[in-house]
């Protein structure tokens, strides 16, 4: 099943180490393309979301659920959700192939294995970017404006809440993923997420609440956003 | 009569939603729903006697999520459930003809090699779930909602191992017919059928209109009776709360166009309601039923492939066997694993359809081993393998954690070998080859073989074993000893075909042991054997005239349409060399003339082990080209890579580079003694799957001379520590990707202090900062794999002998 969005090419160096690289081997060149084709027509994309009303307080954020009122504690994740009325939770994958492809280049090439790894890290963002902006225009036309994503793991939200994101939307059963015992997700190309709802377009970017500024590995992170 | 008795016979009817009621009657979101079978017991009994007084004839307990990973008083749940459901029938008056089943759902983990659950605890966690059901008085165990087939296995097997009770195993699969995990309707049922299930099924994921043609296939391929429960509709979201769209009426509408495909159990599933089962039931019960027909296809399969014997030959890579392969043996000997899914990624590029894996080696404990491989070599192919020994416990522990149906190789007609072989394939399923020799040896004539053969399949069915789960090995045997062999050969493959509408086999090569010019006669009797109807060709496809024979047998058979495969292998075909212009080799003039320095800083793998023979032809030592040109060329790149002016991916290439320039030495020197700085241990910590970080450091340090004992990943800490005492080991490098498993790191490090106080133990990965590493008492962080170089060096300085 084809992946249905493009993988950007300056995405998979960025995720590779490539800082402001303009000239790449033609022997790397070759492996990015092959990869970026081979995720292209083997990932198998799934998403499950669903909508919730919130209330946001200082230092934590209630979300309503069927029959469950969940209290996520964070800091971050309240600012990023100040004056919200509601959020999306969601969760989404582009499927075991890029593991597999990953474990079968290991066996050969440490580069080859990297590649794959980069492109499978921007093929999830392609499609969960992609995504993204179908939601943004379906709230636009009803008035809404969407907060950028964010993650359990990400600023103080625990990683624990992980669990909380898989009771709520079923996500093994909807899309396939399953959660390991150190909470990691499988397949490893996967993102769980909550995107804030508002109502005022102003607050709608919310910037310097989310992205890279935001996060505690900001200092040492190879592929921190921005970086040169 | 029993549900066995009656299923296939008639209709019968399973409950619907389970989860959707027990919300309205106030199930909390993060609740579980099993616990009502203590707390709530009544609401429970309810729940079931609604579908016993609907006419469901199989009633799910409320047992989907009971096990060991939510539960530490699983046999207490479960027999309460078991209890409620028998009261529910009871009350309702349906003791004579409705049947209490044990629920099983998914454990909500993925198996290994993908996840972190092993197969066989998956086994021990189903296991614990169905004896408690069955010792309550269980009728039957519905084994549902299962979207990895290896899993389900993992629960057949255990319902197998605690009862007798008759199996059900109800699949979701997506729109386009896929579990979640890649495998399709036709290869998941010949795997649950090798099992001896009694039906098998399909269950939630989407609406019955949307399951209708999922519904055909399973019609089309499954010999067994089958079960269709669908939700009521696809789900959809009103304000943070599941709905379901699809009513009673419309529901038994479209189940009734479902049952007119020929199935034979019915209900529903997520959002469905006693009416919706009870006005289902109404409309398909004046629908004529159909008993299900026997299919006469024979697959044999992997969690995503599934491969067909009996239409077009099949190629069976031989090269995973040990016999007369030193390097293998001693990839064997070292445990190197990498080297046999070499092979394995070889031989699947070349064409092969299906594996031979044969790892029998007097000197290795070949049950551990024969696990561990198919267990590897799934983690990196899809094709399915076929496991061959002659160690019953290699093969019961083989089939057990293999996912999919297997070919296995073999058994033959001595008596005491059925005993011992057909046992484990009527368990576990599998595609048999059989040979047709016995206690009086190999028959000369085909008739001697086609009688033993004739036995074979006799004996299969006293197993259960259906017919076309055998394959009848002609048994190639080498021209040069029997000048009538091949004909003898040839004659009973025909047979096979002709007298037993069966399939056939060969060890093609065999037919020309002791000749010179082994692939003229080998090629030309594959051709051969195909023309009188072999089956499966076990052969080396990396051979070319081998392929060759049989892309062209496909093409003038019309096996080939458009003859698309013969086309795109032979675009490039040099004439007179039955072989094919290598895309691969260096034969661009710009790369041609890159010394070994050179291909390695740019990375060229191929010019690089080129370039290498080219060195040690012209007379010049190995170790004094390594010391003078690649260990040099590599210093710089990882020099530049420490500056900041070589990124990764171009280190890694070189580090590829260097590397296959490295094999070509190590072939050279094959039988002198290696040097090496010193062995270092690499492991990814408990609890974490990802390895590609640890594995590039592996490459490197490798590169830099060390000898590298790679544990893998997700090892727990006793492991690394052992294996650092068995081995004396000076420095320990571990890895670990997240915050929650740096906690598994910090463990290690603790035990490595305790039982090994002088091992260094040297830590990366994204996590990790100088400061993380020296909070969990870590002698050093590397920030990437020259790092790690780098600290091994300062270690191990002065100690070279």
């Amino acid at each position: 099943m084809p992946l249905g969005v493009d993988i950007p090419a300056k995405e998979v160096q960025r995720y590779m180490g490539y800082h402001g690289i303009s000239e790449i081997a033609p022997e790397m060149q070759a492996l990015i393309d092959k990869a970026i084709d081979r995720l292209s027509t083997q990932s198998h994309p799934r998403i499950v979301s669903k909508e919730y009303l919130i209330d946001v307080n200082e230092k934590s954020v209630i979300i309503h659920a069927d029959n469950e009122d969940l209290n996520l504690e964070s800091e971050s994740l309240a600012r990023n959700l100040k004056d919200c009325c509601g959020a999306i939770l969601l969760a989404a994958t582009i499927g075991p192939s890029c593991d597999m492809l990953v474990r079968r280049a290991s066996v050969t090439s440490a580069a080859e294995a990297s590649v794959y790894q980069a492109a499978g890290a921007a093929a999830i963002e392609a499609f969960l970017d992609d995504e993204n902006d179908r939601l943004k225009k379906q709230y636009e036309a009803k008035g809404y404006f969407l907060r950028p994503r964010f993650s359990p793991g990400y600023g103080d939200l625990k990683l624990e809440h992980q669990k909380d994101w898989f009771r709520l939307l079923d996500i093994s059963k909807q899309i396939g993923i399953e959660l390991t015992d150190s909470l990691l997700m499988v397949p490893t190309k996967s993102v769980s997420a909550i995107i804030g709802i508002c109502r005022d377009p102003k607050a709608a970017g919310c910037p310097g609440c989310a992205g890279c500024g935001n996060c505690n590995m900001h200092k040492t992170c190879e592929f921190s956003k921005g970086r040169a | 009569m029993t549900l066995r008795e009656r299923l296939g016979k008639e209709w019968l009817f399973c409950d619907g939603g389970t989860g959707s009621i027990l919300q309205k009657l106030g199930l909390k979101g993060g609740e579980l729903p099993e616990l009502w079978n203590l707390n709530r017991p009544e609401d429970i009994k309810n729940l079931n006697k609604g579908y016993f007084e609907a006419g469901s004839n199989i009633v799910n307990t409320n047992t989907f999520g009971a096990n060991r990973f939510k539960f530490d008083n699983v046999p207490e749940i479960v027999t309460a459930a078991v209890k409620l459901c028998q009261q529910a029938r009871k009350e309702a008056g349906r003791e004579d003809d409705a049947y209490v089943a044990i629920d099983v759902g998914p454990t909500g983990k993925l198996l290994e090699p993908m996840g972190d659950l092993p197969f066989n605890e998956a086994v021990d966690v189903f296991a614990e779930i169905i004896k408690a059901g069955y010792e309550a008085g269980g009728d039957v165990v519905v084994i549902e909602t299962m979207s990895d087939s290896y899993e389900a296995k993992a629960a057949v097997v255990a319902a197998k191992e605690v009862c007798d009770l008759p199996i059900i195993v109800t699949m979701v699969y997506d729109e386009t017919g896929k579990l979640l995990t890649g495998g399709g309707v036709e290869g998941t049922v010949a795997m649950l059928e090798g099992l001896k299930v009694d039906a098998i099924g399909i269950n939630c994921g989407f609406g019955p209109k949307q399951m209708l043609p999922i519904a055909e296939r399973l019609v089309k391929c499954c010999s067994l009776p089958i079960v269709v429960n669908p939700n009521a509709g696809l789900p959809r979201t009103e304000n943070g709360k599941t709905v379901y769209d699809v009513d009673p009426q419309e529901f038994a509408e479209i189940m009734g166009d479902i049952a007119k495909l020929g199935v034979h159990v019915m209900g529903g599933c997520c959002g469905t309601t006693p009416d919706h089962i009870s006005t289902m039931i109404k409309t398909v019960k004046e629908i004529p039923f159909t008993v299900p027909a026997a299919k006469n296809t024979t697959y044999v399969t992997s969690f995503a492939d599934c491969v067909e014997i009996g239409k077009k030959p099949v190629i069976i890579g031989e090269r995973i066997n040990p016999t007369g392969k030193k390097k293998l043996q001693q990839a064997l000997r070292d445990n190197n694993i990498d080297y046999l899914l070499t092979e394995a990624l070889k031989q699947e590029e070349a064409g092969a359809h299906i594996l031979d894996v044969n790892v029998g080696l007097p000197e290795i404990d070949e049950p551990s081993m024969m696990e561990n491989v198919i267990l590897q070599i799934q983690s990196v192919t899809n094709l399915p393998l076929q496991i061959d020994t002659t160690n019953i416990e290699a093969l019961e522990r083989g089939m057990r954690i293999y996912n999919g149906k297997p070919m296995i190789n073999s058994v033959n007609g001595k008596e005491e070998n059925i005993k011992a072989v057909m046992p484990l394939v009527a368990k576990y399923g599998g595609v048999l080859v059989a040979l047709p020799l016995d206690e009086g040896g190999i028959p000369e004539t085909s008739d001697g073989r086609i009688a033993i053969a004739k036995r074979l399949y006799e004996a299969a069915d006293k197993y259960g074993i259906p017919r076309k789960d055998i394959v009848i090995d002609g048994l190639a045997m080498t021209i040069s000893s029997d000048p009538n062999s091949a004909i003898a050969t040839l004659d009973t493959v025909r047979r096979v075909r002709d007298e037993f509408d069966g399939h056939s086999i060969l060890g093609v090569s065999n037919i020309s042991f002791g000749l010179p010019a082994r692939e003229l006669v080998n090629s030309h009797f594959l051709t051969m054997a195909m023309q009188n109807g072999l089956s499966c060709a076990i052969i080396n496809p990396c051979n070319g005239p081998m392929m060759a024979s049989y892309r062209s047998f496909n093409a003038l058979m019309n096996l080939d349409p458009n003859l698309t495969e013969f086309i795109t292998s032979f675009k490039d075909y040099v004439a007179g060399t039955s072989s094919v212009a290598s895309a691969k080799s260096s034969g661009t003039s710009s790369v041609a003339v890159l010394t070994l320095g050179e291909a390695i800083e740019r990375g060229v793998v191929g010019r690089a082990s080129e370039a290498m023979r080219e060195e040690l032809a012209s007379g010049r030592d190995s170790l004094e080209i390594i010391d003078a040109e690649l260990i040099p060329s590599l210093d710089r790149v990882g020099k530049g890579f420490e500056k900041g002016t070589v990124f990764l991916p171009q280190l890694l290439m070189s580090a590829d580079a260097a590397k296959a320039a490295f094999a070509v030495v190590k072939e050279a020197m094959a039988d002198k003694p290696r040097t090496t700085k010193g062995q270092v241990i690499l492991a990814t910590v408990k609890g974490d799957i990802h390895d590609i970080g640890k594995n590039i450091v592996k490459v490197m340090l490798e590169n830099y001379g060390y000898d590298v004992i790679d544990l893998g990943k997700d090892v727990p800490p006793e492991v690394i520590v052992d294996c650092a005492i068995e081995n004396n080991i000076r420095v320990v490098g571990l890895s670990a990707l997240m915050t929650t498993t740096v906690a598994s790191m910090e463990e290690t490090i603790k035990l490595m202090r305790e039982k090994k106080p002088d091992t260094k133990v040297i830590v990366g990965g994204a996590v990790m900062t100088p400061e993380y590493a020296d909070k969990i008492g870590a002698d050093a962080y590397a920030k990437d794999a020259m790092g790690t170089v780098r600290y091994c060096d300062s270690v191990f300085e002065g100690m070279i002998l």
